[in-house]
C-alpha cells in the first residue's frame, strides 16, 4: 500500500511532542484528501489540517456535520466530503446525543474520533473513554480511591447498534490499516465512523518518543483491538496474533497506571481476554456478538 | 390562515433550502406543514428532523455557512435549550431566519420570556402582531439578514395560540414576485474547498481581537436599522403591506398627549382600547414596538419629545430588573432635556387574558401621568 505523500497538516500545529492525535489527523486526512470540509469541536490538539474548517459548540458535532452535508446537497456540491475530527469528549460524552441522531438518520458524513482517553484539552480530566483504574486529574490516586472506578464506555458497540454502514477502530501504530479503512469508507454512502486510539504522552505519562510503541502494545495486548463492522452487523477482526501479549506490557510503561495492584491488573487481564474471545467468535461467525 | 401556516407559507415562498426543527407546542404545526410541503414536492428543501432544538440551530448554522438559505423555529423551552449555539450563529455572521412561537416559562401559554432570554445572543428580534405580519416579516427577514451590510441572523416572534392556532385572512404574494424581490443567497466568505481563501484554511478561533469582534457585531446590529427601514418600504411598494417605518408603527398618535407602547398580539387589543379612549375624548395614542433589536432609540426620542407620558405594556419581566422594553424606553428618553413619564405595566404574562377594558385603564393612568407632569416610576401588574 502507498500512503499518500501529500501533507495536509498545519505546521507548526498546536500539538505536543509525540502527540498521537496529531498523527491520527495526519494519517486520516492524507487518505481523505483535500476535497473536504473538516469540522471540529473543542478537542486537543485544536489545530490539525489545512482544510476549510469551522467549529461549533462542543455538544453539536453530529448536527454540524449534518447541516454541512444537507447544505452541500441543497447547493449541488455533493462532491465535497464532510468530516468531523473530534475527541473522545465530543464523541463519547457531551457530543453523543447529536452524533447518535446523525447516525440514526444515516447522514452521509465521516466521524473520525481520536480517542486519547481523557479530556486532554483542559489538562487530563477523566472522560467516558478513560479506562478503569487510570489516574487522571479528576480520578486521582487518593487514600480512599485510586484512579477511575468505572469501565471505559464501549462506544464502538453503541454506534454499531445504530446499524451504520461503516464503523472501524484503528490505531496510530498501524497506519496502513488506518488508511485502508478510510479508503474503504470513502466508497460507502452514509454514516462512517473511525475511532482511532491516540496515545497522549502528557496525560498517559510516558516518554513522547514511545507513542508508536504504546499504540502497538495497545493492539497487541488486546486492549485496543482493530476491527470493522459493516451495517452494524458483519464484524471482521483486522489484527489476529496467535497469542496476545500480557496487558502488563501496555500498562507498566504508563505512569497513569503506576498505582495498579496485582488484583487490578488481573481484572484488566481477565476482561481483556474475555472481550478478545468474543471478538474471535464474532470474527468467525462474521457477525457482532455483544 | 393560522399563524403557523402563514409562517410555513413564507418559508416556501422564500425558497428555503435547509430547514430544521424539533416539535414543541405551540410551534409544532410549522414542522408538520413544512414536512408536508417537502413530501409533496411543493418545497424543494432538506427538512432535517433532529433530536432537539440545540441540534436544529446547529444544523441551520452549518447549512447557512456552506451557502444554503435556512429556516428554524421553536417555542419557550426549546428556545432556552437552543441558547448556546445562537451565540455562534450570530458571531459567525450567518443570516439564519428563525420563528419563535412564544410560550412562557411558567406554563404553556405565551409571554415573551423565551425570546427576551436571548437578548445577548446578537440576533435581530422582531415581534409581530398578526398572521399577515408573520408571513410578511418572514420574507422581509431574509432580505434584511442576507443584505451584505447586515449579515446577521434574525428571529421574529408571535404569540402562541393567540396567533399560532388562530385563523385570520392572509394575502399570499405571488411566487414570481417574491423571486424577483428576494434574490438567491450566497455565503461569504465561502467555505467550499475550491473557493476558500488560503488564509481561512484550517479554521481558527475566529481570529483577531475579540473585543474588536464584539464592537463590529454591535455596530452591525445597530446599523441594520437603515436596512430594516429600506426593506420595509420596498416590501410595501412591491406587495402592498408595510409596518410603520419597519421598526415601530404609530397608531392615532397625532396630537396625542400620551402614548401606550405594545408588542406582539397585544397591539391588536390596544388598538381597540385606543379607539375607545379617543372616542371618549381621551387623547392617548399607540406605538407598536416591532423591532426590539436593534432598539429604535431615535424613534422613542422623537415620541418622547411630543408626549407627556409613555405607558409601556411589557409581556415579559427580567426578574429583579424590570420589563425589557420599559427599561430600554427609559434609557432612550434619558438624553432628552424634557423627559416624559414612563410607566410600566406588566400584562399577558403566561397567557393571562388582557381585555380591551384593561388597556383602556392603562391608557387613563398614562394620560393622568402626562397631565400631572414629572417622571413617574409607577409599576403595575395588569
Amino acid at each position: 500500500m502507498q500512503i499518500p505523500l501529500e501533507e495536509l497538516t498545519i505546521t507548526p500545529g498546536s500539538a505536543c511532542q509525540g502527540c498521537g492525535a496529531a498523527l491520527a489527523a495526519r494519517l486520516a486526512f492524507k487518505a481523505i484528501g483535500p476535497n473536504a470540509i473538516r469540522h471540529r469541536v473543542p478537542c486537543c490538539p485544536d489545530s490539525t489540517t489545512a482544510h476549510p474548517s469551522a467549529s461549533s459548540v462542543f455538544e453539536s458535532g453530529g448536527a454540524m456535520l449534518t447541516g454541512t452535508w444537507r447544505g452541500l446537497k441543497a447547493i449541488g456540491r455533493t462532491d465535497v466530503q464532510v468530516v468531523g475530527f473530534f475527541g473522545d469528549g465530543g464523541t463519547y460524552d457531551i457530543g453523543l446525543q447529536s452524533l447518535s441522531a446523525a447516525a440514526e438518520r444515516n447522514e452521509n458524513i465521516w466521524v473520525i474520533t481520536k480517542d486519547n482517553e481523557a479530556y486532554m484539552n483542559t489538562g487530563n480530566q477523566r472522560s467516558g473513554a478513560t479506562p478503569i483504574f487510570a489516574r487522571t486529574s479528576t480520578t486521582p490516586v487518593g487514600s480512599v480511591t485510586k484512579g477511575k472506578q468505572m469501565r471505559k464506555k464501549q462506544i464502538a458497540k453503541i454506534f454499531a447498534a445504530h446499524g451504520i454502514p461503516y464503523l472501524a477502530t484503528a490505531s496510530v501504530g498501524y497506519p496502513e490499516d488506518l488508511i485502508a479503512k478510510i479508503n474503504y469508507g470513502k466508497t460507502v454512502k452514509g454514516f462512517k465512523m473511525l475511532i482511532i486510539q491516540s496515545p497522549c504522552p502528557v496525560g498517559w505519562r510516558y516518554d513522547g518518543s514511545k507513542t508508536i510503541e504504546m499504540a502497538r502494545l495497545g493492539v497487541q495486548t488486546g486492549i485496543w483491538p482493530l476491527y470493522e463492522i459493516i451495517d452494524g452487523e458483519k464484524l471482521k477482526l483486522n489484527y489476529k496474533p496467535r497469542e496476545l501479549k500480557p496487558v502488563t506490557e501496555y500498562l507498566k510503561p504508563q505512569a497513569r497506571f503506576r498505582h495498579l495492584t496485582d488484583d487490578n491488573i488481573s481484572l484488566i487481564q481477565e476482561e481483556t481476554a474475555k472481550e478478545w474471545e468474543t471478538l474471535l467468535k464474532s470474527d468467525e461467525l462474521g457477525r457482532v456478538l455483544l | 390562515m393560522v399563524g403557523n401556516k402563514a409562517t410555513a407559507t413564507a418559508v416556501k415562498l422564500a425558497r428555503v433550502q435547509v430547514a430544521s426543527a424539533f416539535p414543541v407546542t405551540p410551534q409544532t404545526t410549522i414542522t408538520e406543514y413544512l414536512s408536508d410541503m417537502v413530501a409533496n414536492g411543493e418545497l424543494d428543501a432538506e427538512f432535517v428532523n433532529v433530536e432537539g432544538e440545540l441540534s436544529s440551530q446547529v444544523v441551520v448554522q452549518a447549512a447557512s455557512r456552506v451557502g444554503a438559505r435556512t429556516f428554524v423555529c421553536t417555542s419557550g423551552p426549546g428556545q432556552l435549550y437552543m441558547h448556546h449555539p445562537m451565540h455562534q450563529t450570530s458571531d459567525n455572521r450567518l443570516p439564519v431566519v428563525m420563528a419563535t412561537v412564544h410560550r412562557g416559562n411558567k406554563g404553556m401559554m405565551p409571554d415573551h420570556t423565551d425570546l427576551m432570554s436571548q437578548l445577548w445572543t446578537g440576533w435581530m428580534q422582531f415581534y409581530v402582531e398578526h398572521n399577515q405580519e408573520a408571513l410578511d416579516t418572514c420574507l422581509m427577514a431574509y432580505k434584511i439578514a442576507e443584505d451584505e451590510r447586515v449579515r446577521l441572523p434574525l428571529v421574529f416572534g408571535y404569540d402562541g395560540y393567540v396567533l399560532s392556532y388562530t385563523a385570520e385572512p392572509v394575502e399570499i404574494p405571488d411566487q414570481d414576485e417574491v423571486d424577483d424581490w428576494l434574490p438567491p443567497y450566497k455565503a461569504m466568505p465561502s467555505i467550499l474547498p475550491d473557493e476558500v481563501l488560503p488564509e481561512n484554511l484550517g479554521g481558527g478561533s475566529g481570529g483577531g481581537d475579540p473585543q474588536e469582534r464584539w464592537k463590529k457585531h454591535h455596530e452591525a446590529i445597530v446599523n441594520a436599522k437603515d436596512v430594516i427601514i429600506e426593506v420595509n418600504e420596498s416590501y410595501g411598494k412591491t406587495f402592498g403591506h408595510s409596518y410603520g417605518n419597519g421598526l415601530i408603527e404609530e397608531y392615532r398618535t397625532e396630537d396625542a398627549e400620551a402614548v401606550l407602547v405594545a408588542m406582539g398580539s397585544l397591539t391588536g387589543t390596544a388598538r381597540a382600547a385606543i379607539d375607545r379612549l379617543q372616542d371618549d375624548g381621551l387623547n392617548v395614542g399607540l406605538v407598536k414596538l416591532k423591532c426590539f433589536l436593534p432598539f429604535p432609540k431615535e424613534d422613542f426620542q422623537k415620541i418622547g419629545k411630543k408626549v407627556g407620558a409613555i405607558g409601556m405594556i411589557d409581556r415579559n419581566v427580567c426578574l429583579g430588573h424590570g420589563g425589557a422594553a420599559y427599561t430600554q424606553i427609559r434609557n432612550a428618553i434619558y438624553d432628552l432635556e424634557e423627559r416624559p413619564s414612563v410607566l410600566e405595566f406588566y400584562a399577558g404574562m403566561g397567557g393571562k387574558e388582557v381585555r380591551v377594558d384593561d388597556v383602556y385603564k392603562v391608557g387613563e393612568k398614562t394620560l393622568k401621568a402626562a397631565k400631572s407632569g414629572g417622571v413617574s416610576t409607577s409599576t403595575e401588574w395588569v
